[in-house]
């Protein structure tokens, strides 16, 4: 199995080309513990690490775009990420840990499409468009669309993410993402919810954004739930009236980190604990 | 040993000070040569091909494919072996490979050799086993009962690999009389040993035809005599070299690759072979510790007072024996933690089942019964309205009293010093103020529990070590260490008390690690026992050199007195007249054999209980020196996502005089972090024999954010049978952080589990009102 | 394939099958045991090895990526051969060292961590190698050590 590294986009379709079943990484950090498993064999990989371009961080009038190669390290420390997508921040300041961080990219954190992947919950909120290219030309797609099931992406044959794009928006008044895991680093998500809220001067909830991770095939999100909110001070009330609806939106499994009952009752709760942030800690 | 300098330290070694480790430079560096790290050009790789059948008639392999590999030079199988093929400590009862039955899916069938590791590994990938499935036993109930199939047919009678049951005063009756009586079940879970160095070792077959293994073990002299029996080699035809270990905490006591490594090593003589298990097969071939089911009922008078204690303790000890008779006595004997208890009646069974092996784990047995014990005890004080460490107080055995197994204590007994420590401490008498500053949705608690554990190996087995020393003709001293350290300091101790004797600094010692060939029997680095029992060998060995050497001296000075002449680093001196030599020109006029003394030296022995039953005085029932903690542990329950943290522990010790503070800080704070991943969140899950967690991305280990800053306090004691009034520090820290999480759990939410670890979901689910 | 990089301040040409693991090419090929392997996964952190002064795990990175890359191993570390660095000297002051095995990757995580951060607090320095596990110490002695050598290098005026 040889291992490729073109260093353009114009190289990869090349040796892509020339080698059909290559699959392509760039952190490795999913990939190589595929390998190891014997999940995968492929006759040759491509590592996508070298391609400058996929690692850039630019603005397109309202527009953040990402490139899909980027390391979340990168990310978690670029001002630019920091000032306006928090919640992504947050949630990646929790992925895996400080040497994953630093191998994995914001690209194979989605193209995995794990349901416990931690950036997508983020993404979610944030209404990502994922960037896909192929020796042919883009095309652009919303992170919901992109992502099919647990594993499962619209990716085509010999197509790459190459970048995300996210539309800059009215500050919010509370971006947050919690994680539940087994311990307190190199936790795999056993449920999470990214949350972005903005908030009037008197304390109503103007619009909010919500996603669950871990919680079912895909990530969750639920358009009935923020309708709900929208207009509604954020009371303790208002969210265990709710919360019967989380419970009937989430569909998780049973699996060996943990049971459907349990990330159930947790996406809930995770939901029950938004009400603290009225209390002070709004950014926590 | 390779050493690199260590500025600070110019003066003689001195027993007590917090030394630095004289093996942590080289570590540092990446220097250390740990088994894992030989290679060499013409090496070969062995690994093995396991069953992953749980039980089975196993009739053969089929390795057409697998031979036809490129660089895979031979497939062995049992039909190799000329010895017994058979290994184990008391029961030997598991094969080096597979002959007649397959009793778990960790079980080895073939063992490959190859070229390199991709050949090894697609070789092993291309074996597929022949054998007839029998029905497979997995549960310890299940396997008791008497229609249930035999694991062991050669085993008298049953499934029951040993089984125990000590009363004392009139036993279980006694709860008649009890004001309070308190009855709980605890399902404790498998915990992986998880060093993060896996079983490895290389081996060769000399010109003289020994067979040389370096192998990353506890147990080199033990070693020997296994592979020479499993294999039919004669006993000096095998030589064993044991390196620092990369961790081992009790899964390095015992066969690992020793025996597969030396059938390789025949085959192919003169070629360096290597074996090194991937962290998945290590779990699926290493022994753990067992998962258990104990029944209790405690029962105690209106203050509080013990008055009857009742416990059943199943140890799931998997298809072979390890050392599972052995922790089952050392639980049984424990059962009943540290307290005066008048009658009691303690049961323990070691079982086999189809599941994965259940052997040595630091606390052995231990662990497992103070969980149950401790939460009994904090069942007691809620009942009677007491706080916890006064109802331990009030119960807390007494130089003079007897164990709940009948056991006059003789030696040194701290557990209530330990006590009115903890008692004083700022963080128990403020714990209701800290409890109070819980933030939203949370909710925390105090919780306490008191540790025991017996040194050594029991009545029967002979706890003997025997130490060598020498005085080099540089003038240095090497001291010949036959008893590994697996990382825990030993080896250090051993350098820091020879230094203190001979009053010579770090550079002028030398530590040999263990080797068959050149250091002298001195049993497992295991069982609390290391540094007390090669210690107490040690002192003799370097206090006759010393003596030896002023005697010399003496001579050639024509001093009539020798204890006019003092050793200082590098040097002799004449106290009277300041005249000095170096100890090079001593050594000079001094022959080889001289040079070097040796001592041996057996702990003692118990001589109670001698109508107990003699397999379990075999096993290791009663001890003699016993170590006690109290630890404390302050956690905060997260009540939305069940999620335990912990954020104070406090642990004050028993151990004895304390030589090095430094390594018994790391030996409490190390065993108290495995403590926590046992109460918290290491498990595994078993389904038909097979683990769902082989990996660390789904077994988990405690990280740095899971593991609090931990007070570690000396309670102060002299064990004056102990080398400078030491007793084992090693494994005793580990039973006590389940306990006392859980009954922080209890103060914290009112709530108690049945089944361990405290996951969040299992909290959350007790929160919500469902059994545990 | 043939791949030139640096290791430990030295340029290093060799061939190699460019997808072998770079922990195995380390500690096979190269010779240096420094670097350990002990989960294959990337849950441990005991292969961490410095690329670019960026710690990575050595067992998730495969040969044909040290293609001009600068590489720190554990024996890189010290500037001459015998002494060693004032973290690998914290470390054993500290007593921070037990069976050892974790204790290379532990210390190229701190000197990354040293070398943007030069006086982390505990709770920084727990979080900066919570991708190391260590079974023998329960940790407070490396976050110990990790203190001491930013004392250490901040009185020389040096950073990591």
């Amino acid at each position: 199995m040889k291992v490729l590294l073109p260093e353009i986009l114009e190289m990869l379709w090349e040796v892509w080309e020339q080698n059909p079943g290559a699959e392509v990484y760039t952190g490795g950090t999913d990939l190589l513990v595929k390998l190891r498993e014997g999940v995968t064999w492929p006759p040759a990989l491509i590592c996508l690490e070298r391609i400058n371009a996929l690692r850039q961080i630019w603005e397109e009038e309202d527009t953040v775009v990402i490139g899909a190669g980027t390391p979340h390290t990168a990310l978690i420390r670029h001002p630019l990420i920091q000032v306006e997508f928090p919640v992504l921040v947050e949630a990646l300041k929790v992925l895996g840990s400080p040497p994953i961080r630093n191998m994995g990219t914001l690209g194979g954190n989605i193209a995995t499409a794990s349901p416990a992947g931690d950036s997508l919950p983020a993404l979610y909120v944030l209404n990502a468009e994922i960037v896909l290219t192929d020796a042919k030309g883009s095309r652009t797609l919303p992170i919901h669309e992109f992502i099919t099931g647990p594993g499962q992406t619209g990716l085509g044959p010999r197509e790459i993410i190459t970048g995300i794009r996210l539309k800059k928006t009215a500050p919010y008044t509370v971006s947050r993402y919690e994680k539940v895991g087994k311990r307190k680093a190199m936790a795999i998500a056993v449920a999470s919810l990214a949350t972005c809220l903005r908030l009037s001067p008197d304390g109503r909830i103007e619009s909010a954004r919500l996603a669950w991770g871990s919680a079912g095939p895909a990530i969750v999100t639920s358009p009935e739930i923020e309708t709900a909110m929208s207009g509604q001070p954020l009371t303790p009330e208002l969210l265990r009236g709710l919360i019967p609806a989380v419970e009937r939106e989430v569909s998780p499994i049973d699996d060996i980190r943990a049971t459907a009952v349990y990330r159930r009752k947790v996406a809930a709760n995770l939901f029950l604990r938004l009400s603290g942030i009225s209390e002070g800690g709004a950014s926590a | 040993m390779k050493r690199d300098a260590l500025p600070n330290q110019p003066r003689p070694l001195q027993i007590g000070e917090p030394i630095p480790r004289a093996d942590a430079p080289a570590k540092v560096a990446g220097r250390e040569h740990y088994a894992v790290d030989y290679y060499a050009e013409d090496m070969l790789w062995a690994g093995v091909k396991r069953a992953d059948i749980p039980h089975a008639v196993f009739r053969g392999i089929n390795s057409e494919e697998a031979e036809k590999v490129p660089g895979v030079l031979a497939i062995l199988t049992a039909k190799d072996i000329k010895g017994s093929n058979r290994q184990g400590v008391a029961r030997k009862d598991q094969p080096v490979l597979v002959d007649d039955r397959i009793r778990h899916r960790g079980d080895g069938v073939a063992l490959v050799i190859a070229e390199t590791r991709e050949a090894l590994r697609e070789a092993i990938g291309k074996i597929t086993v022949e054998a007839e499935p029998l029905p497979g036993v997995f549960d310890m109930e299940e396997a008791l009962k008497e229609d249930a199939p035999w694991i062991h047919e050669d085993h008298p009678g049953s499934n029951i690999l040993l089984k125990g049951h000590i009363t004392k005063g009139d036993g279980a009756t006694a709860f008649e009389t009890c004001t309070h009586v308190v009855k709980a079940t605890f399902e404790l879970p498998y915990q992986e040993h998880a060093y993060l160095e896996t079983e490895a070792g290389w081996a060769i077959t000399e010109e003289d035809e020994t067979v040389s293994i370096t192998v990353s073990t506890q147990t080199p002299f033990r070693d020997k005599m296994e592979v020479a029996g499993a294999l039919g080699l004669p006993m000096d035809k095998v030589r064993i070299i044991a390196p620092y270990c990369g961790g081992a905490f009790g899964g390095k006591d015992g066969i690992t690759v020793q025996s597969l490594l030396a059938l390789a090593a025949l085959r192919f003589s003169g070629r360096p072979i290597k074996m090194w298990w991937e962290r998945e097969e290590s779990f699926i071939a290493s022994a753990k510790r067992h998962q258990a089911r104990c029944r209790y009922r405690l029962g105690a008078d209106a203050t509080g007072r013990f008055i009857a204690l009742e416990a059943e303790i199943l140890y799931d000890t998997g298809a072979y024996d390890h050392l599972g008779g052995a922790v089952m006595a050392l639980g049984l004997e424990h059962a009943g933690g540290p307290y005066r208890i008048p009658h009691t009646d303690l049961k323990a069974w070691a079982v086999y089942t189809n599941n994965p092996v259940g052997g040595a784990f630091r606390a052995f047995g231990v662990a497992q019964a103070t969980a149950a014990m401790e939460q009994m005890v904090d069942r007691i004080a809620e009942k009677v309205g007491r706080s916890p460490l006064e109802i331990r107080r009030l119960n807390a055995v007494r130089r003079g009293d007897t164990t709940p197994i009948g056991v006059t204590l003789t030696t040194s007994t701290g557990i209530g010093r330990c006590l009115e420590i903890a008692e004083r401490h700022p963080f128990w008498r403020k714990r209701e103020s800290w409890k109070a500053k819980a933030g939203p949705f949370r909710k925390r608690g105090v919780g306490v529990a008191a540790v025991m554990h017996g040194m050594g190996y029991g009545p029967v087995i002979p706890d003997t070590a025997n130490a060598k020393i020498e005085l080099t003709s540089e003038g240095s001293f090497r001291v010949a260490c036959g008893v590994v350290d697996m990382g825990q300091g030993n080896a250090h101790t051993f350098l820091q008390m020879a230094g203190d004797i001979l009053s010579q600094d770090l550079s002028r010692l030398e530590l040999v690690l263990p080797d068959t060939a050149w250091t002298l029997p001195s049993g497992s680095a295991s069982a609390s026992r290391t540094t007390y029992t090669y210690g107490n060998a040690l002192i003799d060995a370097a206090n006759l050199l010393k003596e030896r050497i002023l005697k010399r001296c003496a001579d050639l000075w024509m001093v009539t007195d020798p204890k006019e002449l003092a050793l200082v680093p590098g040097r002799v001196r004449h106290l009277p007249s300041g005249r000095e030599t170096t100890l090079a020109e001593v050594a000079a006029f001094m022959d080889e054999t001289e040079r070097t003394t040796v001592a041996h030296y057996r702990a003692p022995q118990s001589p109670q209980l001698p109508d107990l039953e003699p397999n379990l005085r075999l096993h290791g029932i009663p001890h003699v020196v016993f170590s006690y903690g109290v630890h404390i542990a302050g956690i905060e329950v997260d009540l939305l996502t069940g999620a335990v943290t912990v954020e104070h522990y406090l642990a004050v010790n028993d151990c004895g005089n304390i030589l090095n503070p430094q390594l018994f800080e790391q030996q409490v704070q190390g065993g108290i972090a495995q403590g926590l991943g046992y109460a918290l969140m290491e498990e595994i899950p078993v389904t038909e024999g097979e683990m769902k967690t082989v990996n660390f991305s789904t077994y988990l280990l405690p990280t740095f954010l899971d593991v609090p800053d931990m007070e570690v306090i000396d309670a102060g004691g002299n064990e004056p049978t102990g080398p400078y009034g030491l007793k084992g520090i090693g494994e005793i820290p580990t039973s006590g952080p389940l306990p006392a999480v859980a009954n922080a759990l209890f103060d914290a939410c009112g709530i108690r589990l049945e089944r361990f670890p405290m996951t969040p979901e299992r909290v959350l689910s007790a929160l919500e009102g469902n059994r545990p | 394939m043939k791949i030139s990089f640096t290791l430990n301040g030295k340029p290093v040409s060799c061939d190699l099958p460019s997808n072998r693991r770079v922990v195995d090419v380390l500690r096979e090929d190269l010779g240096l045991m420094g670097t350990k392997e002990a989960c294959g996964t990337g849950e441990c952190g005991a292969c961490t090895i410095l690329v670019d002064g960026i710690p990575r795990l050595s067992c998730l990175m495969l040969a044909a990526q040290l293609e001009g890359r600068d590489v720190t191993t554990i024996e890189g570390l010290s500037k001459s051969g015998e002494t060693l660095h004032p973290i690998q000297q914290a470390f054993v002051e500290a007593g921070a060292v037990q069976c050892g095995f974790c204790t290379p990757g532990m210390v190229l995580a701190t000197t990354h961590l040293l070398s943007e951060n030069p006086r982390p607090t505990r709770e920084e320095i727990r979080e900066a190698l919570s991708g190391n596990i260590c079974r023998c110490t329960g940790y407070q002695k490396i976050v110990d050590a990790v203190e001491l050598a930013a004392e250490k290098l901040t009185e020389k005026g040096e950073t990591a």
